[in-house]
């Protein structure tokens, strides 16, 4: 099962700590967005491995922008 | 309202591996804040004659007095690095802290003795008044170490006036004595002037036999100098007159025993004082514990050691605040108050040491779609927004309702500014904040986990608040200023660089000093800081935080001035609905 990592809010990419055919875990610190001045960590939303990864450090994105894809 | 308390709900998580191995760089820098706080405590207790020498004479030294007198395991030290007005000693000279002695919390202070035989000197009356406030605010008795030489004459127009001077020491105990708050006092060595008001204000005077306490020295007993000046004549008078009171200072445990009464019991021995002060604090007024506590105490069900790890050294980083309370509160068991209503503020209640308390902290990172609800830009943690201030109003409000004390946790960069902002009544609701907490009337503390910054750091139970915070502490990753120091510079520089642009002059010379003002900002903010200027009462460990609420909530609940019968509480009813 393919889970989506989105974007919760609007910022830049600080920083990826996955990559393309990584093994992830549930609730590990995926992507770091920098937004109003503070990093926000984003999770893996299951333990799985990274199908696809659709930003590189420094992209701005937007809310709800898909920034990469887990199997589960 | 045992169903209530007993066993509340269960939170927090254990670490995950992928969190240990990611911030050991973390605990690596939060240690070594820590490294640097311990090498100033140990210069501080280091400061003066050293310790052999003091015991040579006989003698114990302020610490080892400390030692003797208070319960292992309950010393909780406060402003040991304080030195407001930068002395050349580093110190105020009085060491004080919370602490219990016999099984009862006091306030507990002395003088320095390896210093100058524990004289005044600059910010050292600044320094007590934090400690009688203290007393004051938890309603707690008050113990002093005397021994004290007076004012150190060549700065005595640095703290023998004023508002807040030395002398304001002695109407401070009178005061706390009119509020029914004991002041005893163990005295020892040499005190005059000064140092006999530290002696004969307080309510009980424990004497050692050598002590002394006097008007006025044998230094001054021969009076100014009558011609005006002073020559060899002058001086051969001086000698003879030093000698006659070397021998016999005034006031001595023989004066104030045997003729005035003023010491109610001399000791021979030094330990024999503070055996004196352990017996009489057994009888000092204090409910048994059982009385209010809720639940059996209970240790957290994670490590504190977690805490090098869930609070990041790195400012910009966001973090789990809940995560961090669960290895502070008993059994990692809470309330929630209003979970689903401003998100960006933690309100509950929890149990430390048996004990009930309210709790309040600043939640970070990303608030979730559509809040603040006012605005058309996303929320973020740290900072407040209305339903964040209307709910902290409402919590206060039924803490004091219910005297339940409060422990507050600032990791704060502010209430929200703008147009929005202000419609939306933060102003209003920030001072409503303030009038709330005026009403309470029940102790509180604050812990600075990261940011205390702008207004939040005033509205949210900071020490500001006089009559209410009893102590702040400050941790390794504490930040205190009014804004961060590369904000303020922009706020300071922004339109002299439009003035330079436009009149096409070179950008570096301003550009340098913004830099220089945001290093500046860094610099005047960092955690020892903080500590030596009052900002907070006291830097501790990250691992020592719970000992600071074991010992504020115990205080608390010693001798407190009004009751609320624990199942007559509205707030814990108003949780579950």
């Amino acid at each position: 099962m393919k889970h989506e990592i989105l974007a919760p809010l609007a910022g830049k990419i600080m920083q990826l700590n996955i990559e393309t055919g990584g093994k992830v875990e549930e609730d590990e610190e995926a992507i770091i967005i920098e937004a109003m001045k503070m990093e926000t960590p984003i999770y893996s939303p299951c333990n799985g491995t990274v199908k696809e990864i659709k930003v590189k450090e420094g992209d701005t994105v937007e809310e709800d922008d898909v920034l990469a894809i887990v199997e589960e | 309202m045992r169903q209530y308390f007993e066993k509340m709900t269960e939170f927090g998580h254990p670490l995950k591996e992928g969190q240990i191995k990611r911030t050991e760089e973390n605990v690596k820098q939060i240690k070594e804040e820590e490294t640097k706080l311990a090498q100033e405590i140990e210069r501080i207790k280091n400061v003066g004659l050293p310790e052999e020498k003091i015991n040579a004479r006989g003698q114990m030294t302020v610490w080892q007095r400390l030692e003797y007198l208070v319960d292992p395991g309950t010393w909780c030290p406060l402003h040991t690095i304080y030195n407001p007005q930068n002395n050349e000693e580093g110190t105020t000279n009085v060491i004080d802290g919370l602490g219990k002695i016999s099984g009862k919390w006091a306030v507990i202070i002395g003088f320095d003795n390896k210093l100058y035989a524990g004289a005044w000197v600059p910010g050292q009356a600044e320094n007590v008044l934090r400690a009688t406030d203290l007393a004051k605010r938890l309603n707690i008795p008050l113990v002093w170490l005397v021994n004290c030489s007076g004012v150190k004459l060549p700065e005595q127009e640095k703290f023998y006036g004023d508002r807040r001077g030395s002398g304001t020491t002695f109407f401070r105990h009178a005061e706390l004595e009119q509020m029914g708050i004991p002041v005893l006092a163990g005295i020892y060595g040499t005190n005059p002037a000064g140092g006999g008001y530290q002696g004969i204000s307080p309510t009980v005077l424990f004497a050692h036999k050598d002590c002394n306490i006097a008007v006025g020295g044998g230094g001054i007993l021969s009076g100014m100098s009558p011609k005006g000046f002073f020559d060899l004549d002058g001086a051969e008078q001086l000698i003879d007159a030093a000698k006659k009171y070397k021998v016999t200072p005034p006031g001595s445990a023989k004066i104030h025993f045997d003729e005035t009464g003023f010491f109610r019991y001399v000791f021979e021995e030094e330990k024999g004082v503070l055996d004196g002060l352990k017996d009489y604090m057994k009888e000092m007024p204090a409910y048994n514990p059982k009385f209010f506590r809720v639940a059996e105490p209970k240790a957290p069900k994670f490590p504190a050691e977690d805490l090098y790890r869930l609070i990041p050294y790195n400012q910009k980083q966001v973090y789990n605040f809940d995560e961090v309370l669960s290895r502070l509160v008993d059994g990692s068991e809470h309330m929630e108050f209003r979970p689903e209503y401003g998100p960006e503020v933690y309100t509950g209640l929890c149990k430390v040491d048996g004990f009930l308390v309210g709790v309040i902290g600043n939640r970070q990172g990303y608030l979730g779609k559509g809040y603040p609800e006012y605005a058309d830009y996303p929320g973020i943690g740290g900072k407040l927004y209305r339903q964040g201030l209307i709910k902290l109003n409402e919590f206060v409000t039924l803490c004091g309702r219910d005297r339940v004390p409060i422990i507050w946790f600032q990791d704060t960069s502010g209430i929200d500014v703008g147009d929005i902002a202000e419609k939306a009544e933060l102003l209003g609701l920030g001072q409503g904040l303030i009038y709330s907490i005026q009403q309470t009337d029940v102790p509180m503390m604050l812990v600075v986990l990261r940011k205390g910054t702008a207004a939040a750091h005033y509205i949210m139970g900071g020490p500001t608040a006089n009559r209410h915070n009893a102590f702040t502490l400050g941790v390794p990753t504490t930040e205190i200023y009014v804004m961060h120091g590369e904000t303020a510079a922009v706020a300071s520089y922004s339109r002299r660089l439009v003035k330079e642009k436009d009149a096409g002059r070179p950008l570096d010379p301003v550009i340098e000093a913004m830099n220089k003002l945001a290093q500046e900002y860094h610099d005047n903010s960092r955690p020892i800081y903080c500590a030596q200027h009052g900002l907070v009462d006291e830097m501790v460990q990250m691992d020592s935080i719970r000992n600071y609420l074991v010992a504020f909530a115990g205080a608390a609940n010693q001798n407190p001035k009004s009751i609320c019968p624990q199942h007559q509480m509205l707030l814990p009813r108003t949780i579950k609905g």
